[in-house]
C-alpha cells in the first residue's frame, strides 16, 4: 500500500510541468531569500494565487520548492554584502561575510550551500519517519485536546516573537477575532457583517494574509525614501564562484556540526512559532560552544557557516511535521501552506497522511526533490542575484505591489478581496510600526475556525467544561501554554531572581503529571525522566547554594543579539 | 508623541474597539438549536482581547519614556510637514492603492496596473526623463508579463474595465 502510494506521489511529482515549475520556484525562492527585506514568508505567500488554478500536489510541489529556495537564497546576501537576505541567515553572516572578505567567498558560499543541502536532507528524512508516528498520536486527540493544542500554538508564538508578552497574545487575539466575521462554521449565522452582503462572507483569509505579510512588509521597505531609492550592489562585492568540492570536504570534516545543527533546526521547527530565525541562533551558538577555537567565531571559521546554514534549511522539514501530522502550522510559512491546502480543499489533521497518502508523499517527495534543485540551481542563481542586486528597493516594492493586487483578485475574482488586502496592509503596517508582531495574528487568523469548530464540537459532546483540565493531552498542552506564556519572563530575570531557578524544574515537574495520566508504559516513563531531570536540576541547583549565575543573563544577551 | 501615550493611546483605541464589538454581538442571531452559540466564540475572544488590552493600558501608564526603547532611526522632524515627510512613501503607496481599486472597473485590471505601477514608481523614485524610461519599460514587462500569465496560463478571467469592454 505505502509503495503503491509513493510510486503514485512520484508519478504526480515527477512531470515536466511539475518539475518545471518547482525549478522556478526555487529560483524564485532563492531570489526572495537573497533580497534583504522580502521574507521567505513573503515569497510563499506570494506563490499562493498562482497554485490556485493547479492540482494540489502541482501547487503545493511548487510551494515547497520556493520555501527551499528561500531558506538558502539568505546566504547569497548574507555572505557576500553583510546584509542576511532573512532573518534565517543572520548568524551566517557572522562568519561567512570575514570569510568572504578574507578572499574567500567562494568557499563561504559553498559551505552555505552545501549545509543548507546536508540540513535539509536530515530534516527530509526526519520529516518522512516522523510525520506518520505523531499522526497517530494526534489520532488519540479529541476536540478538548485540538482547542487545546490551538491556544498552545498561539501563546509559545506570542511569547517567542517580540519583546513583549502581551503584544503578541493582543495580535494573536485580533487574529482570532477577524476569523470571526462572516456566518459562522458551525451553524451559519452572520456575525459582525454590520448589513453588509460582502463581510458575510468574511474576509478571505490568503487576501488577509497577503496584505498582513507582503503589503504591510513593502510599505515598510520604502519606508525610508534614501534606502528605498538604494539597491543591494552599493553595498559590497559580489562577484564569487562557489567552490564545491573543497567545501563538502570541508564540511565532511565537520559532519558532527552538520547532524547537530540539524537536529537543532528539526527541534526547533517542530515548536510552533519558533522557526528559522531562533534555530540558526541556536545552532551557531552551540557550534561556538562545542569547538575547541570558539574565540575563533566572528573571523571567517567554517563551523560558523555550516551550523545556522544546515539548521535553518532543517526547520521546515521540522514545521512541515506537525503540520502534516497534526493540522497545526509551525511558523508562518506552514500557516500559508495551511491556506495553500484549504483553498484546495484539503484539511490538514491527524487523519491527513491516511486519507491523503498521494498528496503527503507528494509533499515529501517535493521536499527532496527540491533540495536537489536548490544545489543545482545556486550557481546559476548567483549570477542572476548580481543584476537583481542593480534593482533598486522601490522599483521592486512597485512591481510587486501591482502583482499584489493581480494575484488577489485571482484567488476568487472577487473584488472585495482587494480591498481586504488594503485594509489588512495598513493595518499590518500600523502593527509593526507600534511593535506588535504579526506572527501569532497569523496564526490566530489560521487557525480561528479550528479553535471555534473544536470548542463547539467539546461542547456538542458534553457542557461540562472539566474535560479541558482533566483530559492528558489537553492538560498538557495547557500546562506548556503556561510555561511559555512565563518564558519571557523567565528570559529577562534569568541569573538575576531566584524563582527562576524553580521555574525548569516546575516545568519538569508538572508536565510529567498529564504524561502519567497518559497510561500505558512508554508515557509514564518518559514522565518518569522529565521528573528525574526536574529533580536533577533542583539538586544542582540546592548544591550550589540556590546561587545565581549572572552568565546566563549575559549568554541570553548574546544570543538575542 | 512620546512612546508612553502612544502606547496608552492604542490600548485605550483596543478597548474600544472590543466594547464596540461586544455590543455588536448583540445583534448575532442566536438560533434555537446548537450548543455553543454564534455569539460565544467571538465573546470569548472579545473578553480576552480586553483583559490584554487592559494589561497593555496598565503597561504603558508604569513604563517611564526613558525606559522604554531607544529609538532605532533618526528622529523626525517635528510638526505635520515632517510627520508627513517622514511617513510619506507609505502614505503615497495607501492613497495610489486606494486610488487604483476605485479606478479599476473603469480601467480594468491590465492598464489599472500599469498606470498604478508607473506612476507609484515616479513618485517613489523621481520623474526624470531616464528614470522614466526605465520605470515604463519594467512596468510594461512586468505588469504585461503577470497579466498575461492569469489570463492566458491560468486561465483566470481578470477584470477588463470600460476602455477595453463599455458594455461589459
Amino acid at each position: 500500500m505505502i509503495v503503491e502510494n509513493v510510486l503514485a506521489a512520484f508519478s504526480e511529482i515527477l512531470t515536466i510541468k511539475t518539475l518545471a515549475l518547482m525549478m522556478v520556484g526555487v529560483a524564485g525562492g532563492l531570489m526572495a531569500g537573497a533580497i534583504p527585506g522580502f521574507t521567505i514568508a513573503m515569497a510563499v505567500v506570494l506563490t499562493l494565487p498562482f497554485t490556485f488554478g493547479m492540482p494540489p500536489s502541482q501547487g503545493l510541489a511548487t510551494m515547497v520548492a520556493v520555501l527551499v529556495g528561500g531558506l538558502s537564497g539568505g546566504l547569497m546576501a548574507g555572505i557576500l554584502t553583510g546584509i542576511p537576505g532573512t532573518p534565517s541567515s543572520v548568524a551566517t553572516t557572522f562568519d561567512g561575510f570575514p570569510m568572504a572578505r578574507k578572499g574567500r567567498p567562494g568557499l563561504a558560499l559553498g559551505l552555505g550551500v552545501w549545509s543548507s543541502f546536508f540540513g535539509g536532507m536530515i530534516s527530509a528524512v526526519l520529516l518522512v519517519t516522523l510525520a506518520p508516528q505523531l499522526a497517530r498520536i494526534g489520532l488519540e486527540f479529541q476536540p478538548w485536546d485540538y482547542f487545546m493544542l490551538v491556544m498552545f500554538a498561539l501563546t509559545i508564538t506570542a511569547s517567542l516573537a517580540g519583546r513583549n508578552l502581551v503584544k503578541g497574545l493582543i495580535a494573536g487575539a485580533i487574529g482570532l477575532l477577524v476569523r470571526t466575521v462572516g456566518e459562522d462554521e458551525a451553524i451559519g449565522m452572520a456575525r459582525f457583517n454590520f448589513g453588509s452582503d460582502s463581510l458575510l462572507q468574511g474576509f478571505d483569509f490568503i487576501a488577509v494574509l497577503i496584505g498582513l505579510f507582503a503589503f504591510s512588509q513593502l510599505l515598510t521597505d520604502v519606508r525610508d525614501r534614501e534606502a528605498a531609492r538604494k539597491s543591494l550592489s552599493d553595498r559590497g562585492s559580489i562577484q564569487a564562484r562557489i567552490e564545491h568540492r573543497l567545501a563538502i570536504r570541508e564540511i565532511a570534516k565537520r559532519w558532527v556540526v552538520v547532524i547537530r545543527s540539524s537536529i537543532i533546526g528539526v527541534f526547533t521547527g517542530i515548536l510552533p512559532g519558533a522557526g528559522g530565525s531562533v534555530a540558526n541562533i541556536l545552532a551557531y551558538d552551540q557550534a561556538k560552544k562545542a569547538s575547541s577555537e570558539p574565540e575563533k567565531f566572528g573571523t571567517g571559521k567554517p563551523e560558523g557557516i555550516i551550523a545556522p546554514e544546515s539548521s535553518n534549511n532543517a526547520v521546515e522539514g521540522g514545521a512541515l511535521i506537525v503540520l502534516m501530522a497534526l493540522g497545526i502550522p509551525g511558523d508562518v510559512t506552514t500557516a500559508v501552506m495551511l491556506g495553500a491546502l484549504l483553498i484546495h480543499d484539503v484539511v490538514p489533521s491527524p487523519t491527513f497522511i491516511r486519507d491523503e497518502p498521494v498528496l503527503a508523499y507528494s509533499i515529501f517527495i517535493a521536499f527532496f526533490i527540491a533540495n536537489f534543485m536548490m544545489i543545482f540551481m545556486q550557481s546559476f542563481m548567483l549570477r542572476i542575484f548580481v543584476l537583481v542586486t542593480r534593482i533598486r528597493m522601490y522599483m521592486l516594492a512597485c512591481v510587486i505591489l501591482g502583482f499584489c493586487g493581480i494575484g488577489v483578485f485571482a484567488l476568487n475574482n472577487v473584488e472585495f478581496d482587494l480591498w481586504t488586502l488594503l485594509w489588512f496592509g495598513i493595518l499590518g503596517f500600523i502593527m509593526r510600526q507600534f511593535g506588535f508582531p504579526l506572527a501569532p495574528m497569523i496564526l490566530g487568523v489560521v487557525l480561528g475556525n479550528i479553535a471555534e469548530l473544536n470548542l463547539s464540537r467539546a461542547m456538542a459532546i458534553t457542557t461540562d467544561l472539566t474535560p479541558f483540565f482533566t483530559r492528558p493531552w489537553s492538560l498538557f498542552f495547557l500546562l506548556v501554554a503556561l510555561f511559555s506564556a512565563a518564558f519571557p519572563v523567565f528570559q529577562a530575570h534569568r541569573g538575576r531572581k531566584v524563582w527562576t531557578l524553580f521555574y525548569l524544574p516546575s516545568a519538569c515537574f508538572a508536565v510529567s503529571i498529564p504524561l502519567f495520566l497518559m497510561g500505558g508504559v512508554p508515557r509514564p516513563v518518559i514522565g518518569v525522566l522529565v521528573v528525574l531531570f526536574g529533580a536533577h536540576l533542583l539538586w544542582k541547583r540546592w548544591k550550589s547554594g540556590w546561587k545565581l549565575d549572572p552568565r546566563e543573563s549575559e549568554a541570553h544577551t548574546l544570543s538575542e543579539g | 508623541m512620546g512612546r508612553l501615550n502612544r502606547d496608552t493611546y492604542v490600548a485605550v483605541f483596543l478597548l474600544v474597539v472590543c466594547g464596540v464589538l461586544f455590543w455588536a454581538s448583540f445583534d448575532i442571531r442566536q438560533p434555537d438549536y446548537g450548543t455553543l452559540m454564534p455569539s460565544t466564540w467571538p465573546r470569548i475572544v472579545l473578553a480576552v482581547l480586553s483583559l490584554l488590552s487592559l494589561i497593555y493600558l496598565l503597561q504603558s501608564l508604569r513604563v517611564k519614556p526613558e525606559e522604554d526603547e531607544k529609538p532605532t532611526e533618526a528622529p523626525r522632524e517635528p510638526g505635520i510637514g515632517g510627520w508627513f515627510a517622514y511617513w510619506r512613501n507609505p502614505i503615497l503607496c495607501f492613497v495610489m492603492f486606494l486610488l487604483y481599486l476605485v479606478a479599476l472597473p473603469v480601467l480594468g485590471m491590465l492598464i489599472g496596473s500599469m498606470t498604478f505601477v508607473f506612476v507609484l514608481m515616479g513618485l517613489l523614485g523621481g520623474w526624470s526623463p531616464r528614470r522614466l524610461l526605465v520605470h515604463a519599460v519594467v512596468t510594461v514587462c512586468t505588469v504585461g508579463a503577470m497579466w498575461a500569465l492569469f489570463t492566458f496560463g491560468l486561465g483566470v478571467m481578470l477584470p477588463t474595465g470600460m476602455i477595453f469592454n463599455p458594455f461589459g
